[in-house]
């Protein structure tokens, strides 16, 4: 009974020196906490003030006025509608290729067993990880070779299909290391049962296979929509039509085109980060468990 | 308009590689015939999405398609991604006629194949400009790959209210002792007498063309920038020698602002004077009407006697058609009219959005001076001074050495003035690594 | 191999796959493989070829064998390059001791449901969603010499402290700003293998009177091998491949030099030359070590 008390009394005391701990760590991550949303609310407020009174009064002026002029100021003369357009031209088929050819590779590799699947998975992963500026001026060339050779020249070069590509062929590697390693913890029956039930090949991939992915398909496709939206390099460097190119693009438009209206380049800066905000706090379940899907092997 | 003449007989012009040149002489508006209806419609590069150019562009193209029915695709993308993307520009699928630059930027490009002969244009407008513009859009194997549309000079911009306030007089400031002194009353005053910036690595590239014409003289600028002189020789110690005795003028965060900051000192009377193209002339146009009429410029102060002010950086800025575009015809059909007088007064007669005319200095000989506002007006003074034209560094010299050499070593002395030996033997060392040319 | 793909392939040993099955199943690998190899693999191979030769990257009738000269330009006449080697080292040493660790440790916290945990969790990842287009031009309000940080230290833009220009503290400001995604990135990461970390495993080493910290190395930090291979990967290859946040701040011109700054200013652009290959092949080098540990160690179980 005693000894009882004495460990129920101790836990007690841990807990509260715990408590108090806690408090203070709390504290602690909460101070960083808003230093770290600080820049991005900063932003927005300087979004919402009007260049005019900012240059009369100084950045740190209690504003007179507060708006949304700039916000309509940045999407006429961004042409905003057209960027984003764009952007979905791009991220939206890379996205769902890069996927498919994901789940293919990592269906036949993790279904089947030929000796050379590691391999195959090695080569894919590796793939991956290779700095994209490595293969930069080759599958440039490549892409204007084919287009003159074709007669069509602007079929992969200065075309999203060609963007798209790039992407598909970098993060498919990607997309095969988690989609393999999460089919790994499919139940081997579900596969025996159609292999035994004499299924082909395909049915097993698309009626079996495909539906039980589901989850992680949704995970991964949210994060590579968000990498694939925000990069850059391969709308820059592969493209020459400017009003062919992603929203990312434009920023540096807007950057280059009013040097001086702060004001107006954090309205479109705001802009243009909305949707990977929106696809963050809608699906942040999925965003976060397609980070580790790869790793946990469920 | 004798004097001007005179001014440019005067000019000598070295043939081949990075020379430009301007030339006022007399040769009213030529309407020529250009506007062919048969070429089609066509697409145009712009290397600027700035409010004024892209007003001017629009009201070019207009005309151009009200004239001869060919339509046209604009196609502008902001100028930093133009530049690091040009090479697969004009591989891949290129407007038909752009933006770009006289020089060695167009030379390089015409050798590699990728612009086509506008030796045509030329027949065609060709008397319409001075001789030096037409060597400045001459390629290495004599054939014709540009047409310029202006051009501004490089030189010491001030406000005349400041100078007013200080007391200062910009005809006293004409050597180098002069400069210091003024600089140094600024200084004394609280001010940045040298307003500078280098963080995009080009900025600080005029000052050191117009030390090194200054005080080693043109012919050792354009032989140093072509190879033919050694960047480890002491006349190249000389100029970095000059440039430290402005530093302590200098704001102390000339890596941190790029040229719209040095801009911002002198737009806030923070600074007295600024070594810059004219062309920023448009901000300050932009800001406010009273702000720009206070803009004022004069040449770069003697150093040595023996050059006095006799060179002077004039970028020029014109017009290519690209050879893997789809209409060369139409593209040089396009040049045609846009270098004619009569494209010119088009671009000239554009109004920005509070309805003002757009201050541009031609190339085009037919321009009117007289219709030039006083800025402008100090543009062509400072510009009739000159005897010698270069373009800028990164225009004069190896595309592969301006941009990922010079810069970052220009950058690298601000960062350790006191480098210098060091900095020069690399240049040289990178200049001699260089891959042989085509 | 898995014990799942040995007990399939026992039952597809069973039988002969079918013409059409044979057919399917190349092309599910076949396509998938074509693109990967036509665009990533022989490109690679390709401008590691390039790397030795002398072309301006235009005309393929004018390329010359060059032999070593790339290499030797940038190993003993390009100062930037060593600078370049220092500062992805600095950035290196950053991730590895500071950033990542931080990261770790935030998602430990968040994970014990600490009070306020889901706001803390937004907040610290909100950075890692933002392209890093936004990221630069957020900053740049912030650091600029007329930014808000210069204005809070009451300097006017003549006099404006040094955060982009100051060469020895940039490379600072400029992990500041990378850790600012970074931190949020590998916390999430943690995160994520922590929920499925035994709770039961963790009660019962905090009854044992473990403090918090043994816990966390003893118990908690062991459990979570994969992860943690993961993360040292990416704090590795990221920091290597570093570009997209100093292009944005710096353009490509000098600034402050990295390997990925250098290969892009040396092989895009007016100024293109192998040499931009040569920094690319370089890059690749050092990568391909953390690549081949990080293949190992995901791919032990299937090697045998």
């Amino acid at each position: 009974m005693s000894i009882d008390v004495e460990l129920q009394q101790a836990a007690t005391k841990y807990k509260n020196k715990q408590k108090v701990k806690d408090r203070f760590i709390s504290a602690i991550i909460g101070v960083f906490a808003i230093i770290w949303v600080f820049p991005i609310v900063w932003t927005v407020w300087t979004s919402l003030r009007p260049y005019k009174d900012v240059r009369a009064n100084g950045v740190f002026s209690i504003p007179k006025t507060l708006n949304l002029d700039n916000y309509t100021q940045a999407i006429s003369r961004m042409e905003l509608p057209l960027y984003f357009w764009n952007s979905a031209a791009i991220t939206i088929p890379a996205v769902f290729l890069t996927l498919f050819f994901g789940s293919l590779i990592a269906f036949v590799v993790s279904r089947y067993s030929f000796k050379w699947n590691v391999s195959l998975l090695l080569l894919f992963t590796a793939g991956n990880l290779l700095p994209a500026q490595l293969v930069f001026i080759p599958v440039f060339k490549m892409y204007i070779t084919l287009g003159k050779a074709l007669g069509i020249p602007r079929i992969l070069y200065d075309s999203h299909w060609g963007v798209v590509l790039i992407h598909v062929a970098f993060q498919m590697g990607f997309a095969t290391f988690v989609l393999s390693s999460y089919m790994k913890t499919v139940p081997k029956e579900i596969s025996e049962s159609a292999m035994v039930d004499g299924a082909s090949v395909f049915v097993h991939y698309s009626k079996v296979m495909l539906p039980l992915l589901r989850p992680a398909l949704a995970s991964l496709g949210v994060l590579m929509t968000t990498w694939i939206y925000n990069d850059f390099f391969w709308a820059l460097v592969l493209m020459s039509t400017d009003s062919k190119r992603p929203i990312t693009s434009a920023l540096g438009r807007l950057q280059g085109e009013f040097v001086t209206d702060y004001n107006l380049l954090a309205a479109g800066a705001t802009i243009a980060a909305l949707p990977t905000l929106i696809v963050f706090f809608v699906l942040r379940k999925q965003f976060v468990s397609g980070l580790t899907l790869g790793s946990t092997k469920g | 308009m004798s004097d001007t003449e005179k001014g440019i007989s005067r000019r000598s012009v070295l043939k081949g590689t990075a020379v430009g040149g301007i030339g006022l002489a007399a040769g009213g508006s030529l309407l020529a015939g250009c506007g062919d209806k048969a070429t089609g419609a066509l697409a145009y590069g712009a290397r600027s999405v700035d409010a004024g150019p892209t007003a001017q562009n629009e009201a070019l193209i207009a005309a151009y398609t009200a004239k001869t029915k060919n339509e046209v695709k604009y196609n502008a993308t902001e100028s930093n991604a133009f530049q690091n993307n040009l090479s697969q520009y004009l591989q891949g699928t290129p407007d038909d006629t752009f933006e770009w630059m006289a020089g060695y930027r167009m030379q390089f490009f015409a050798e590699q194949g990728l612009l086509a002969d506008l030796t045509g244009v030329w027949d065609a407008v060709g008397d319409q400009y001075s001789e030096s513009y037409k060597i400045a859009s001459t390629g290495l194997d004599g054939k014709q790959y540009f047409v310029p549309k202006s051009w501004y000079p490089w030189g010491l911009h001030f406000r005349k209210s400041m100078f007013a306030d200080l007391g200062l007089n910009a005809d006293n400031v004409t050597n180098w002792d002069e400069y210091l002194k003024m600089l140094d009353g600024m200084k004394k005053k609280g001010l940045v007498g040298f307003a500078a910036g280098d963080k995009g690595g080009w900025e600080a590239m005029g000052t050191f063309d117009i030390l090194n014409a200054r005080i080693n003289g043109y012919q050792f600028h354009v032989d140093l920038l072509a190879g033919r002189e050694k960047w480890t020789d002491a006349k190249v110690t000389e100029v970095f020698t000059y440039w430290s005795q402005l530093i302590p003028y200098m704001n102390p965060n000339v890596l941190d602002l790029e040229w719209d900051g040095a801009m911002q000192l002198l737009l806030q009377r923070k600074a007295g004077s600024m070594l810059m193209g004219s062309w920023f002339g448009g901000n300050f146009k932009e800001q406010s009407e009273a702000d720009y009429a206070d803009l004022s410029i004069i040449p770069f102060p003697e150093i040595n006697p023996e050059h006095g002010r006799d060179t002077i950086d004039a970028p020029i800025d014109g017009w290519c058609v690209a050879a893997n575009g789809t209409n060369n015809d139409g593209g040089a059909d396009f040049l045609k009219f846009a270098g004619d007088m009569e494209g010119v007064n088009a671009t000239l007669a554009a109004t920005d959005k509070d309805g003002k005319l757009i201050p541009m200095t031609s190339a085009n000989s037919g321009q009117d001076t007289a219709s030039y506002d006083p800025f402008q007006k100090e543009q062509l003074a400072v510009m009739a001074e000159a005897k010698y034209i270069t373009q800028f560094l990164d225009r004069d010299t190896r595309p592969d050495f301006a941009g990922p050499v010079v810069g970052p070593a220009i950058q690298s002395w601000f960062k350790n003035p006191k480098d210098v030996a060091k900095i020069q033997e690399t240049l040289q060392s990178q200049w001699e690594a260089l891959p042989p040319l085509a | 191999m898995s014990s799942t793909a040995k007990d399939i392939s026992k039952v597809s040993r069973r039988r002969a796959f079918s013409k059409t099955d044979r057919t399917t199943l190349s092309a599910f690998v076949g396509i998938p493989l074509f693109f990967h190899l036509l665009l990533v693999w022989i490109p690679a191979v390709l401008t590691i070829l390039l790397s030795f030769t002398y072309w301006s990257g235009i005309s393929i009738s004018r390329i010359k064998w060059a032999g070593l000269a790339n290499y030797k330009n940038i190993f003993f006449d390009t100062p930037a390059f060593w600078e370049a080697v220092k500062n992805n080292i600095v950035w290196l040493g950053w991730f590895g001791l500071i950033a990542t660790p931080i990261g770790i440790l935030l998602a430990y916290q968040v994970d014990r449901q600490i009070r306020g945990h889901k706001f803390y969790e937004t907040a610290y990842y909100l950075p890692v969603v933002l392209s890093l287009a936004v990221t630069g031009i957020i900053w740049d309000f912030l650091l600029r010499p007329d930014g808000f940080i210069n204005g809070l230290m009451g300097r006017d833009i003549d006099n404006a402290f040094s955060f982009f220009g100051n060469y020895d503290i940039n490379i600072y400001v400029i992990l500041t700003i990378a850790s600012w995604r970074h931190i949020g990135y590998i916390m999430l990461l943690y995160l994520a293998g922590l929920k499925s970390v035994d709770l039961a495993l963790r009660e019962a080493s905090s009854l044992d009177g473990a403090t918090e910290w043994q816990t966390f190395k003893k118990v908690i930090f062991p459990s979570m091998k994969p992860v943690n291979i993961i993360v040292i990967v990416i704090t590795i290859i990221e920091s290597l491949r570093a570009f997209d946040i100093v292009y944005i701040i710096y353009g490509s011109r000098g600034g402050l030099p990295i390997l990925g700054t250098l290969v892009f200013s040396n092989i895009a652009g007016e100024g293109a030359s192998m040499k931009g290959a040569a920094y690319a092949v370089i890059l690749f080098v050092l990568s391909i070590g953390p690549i081949i540990a990080y293949l190992r160690a995901t791919f032990k179980s299937d090697v045998q």
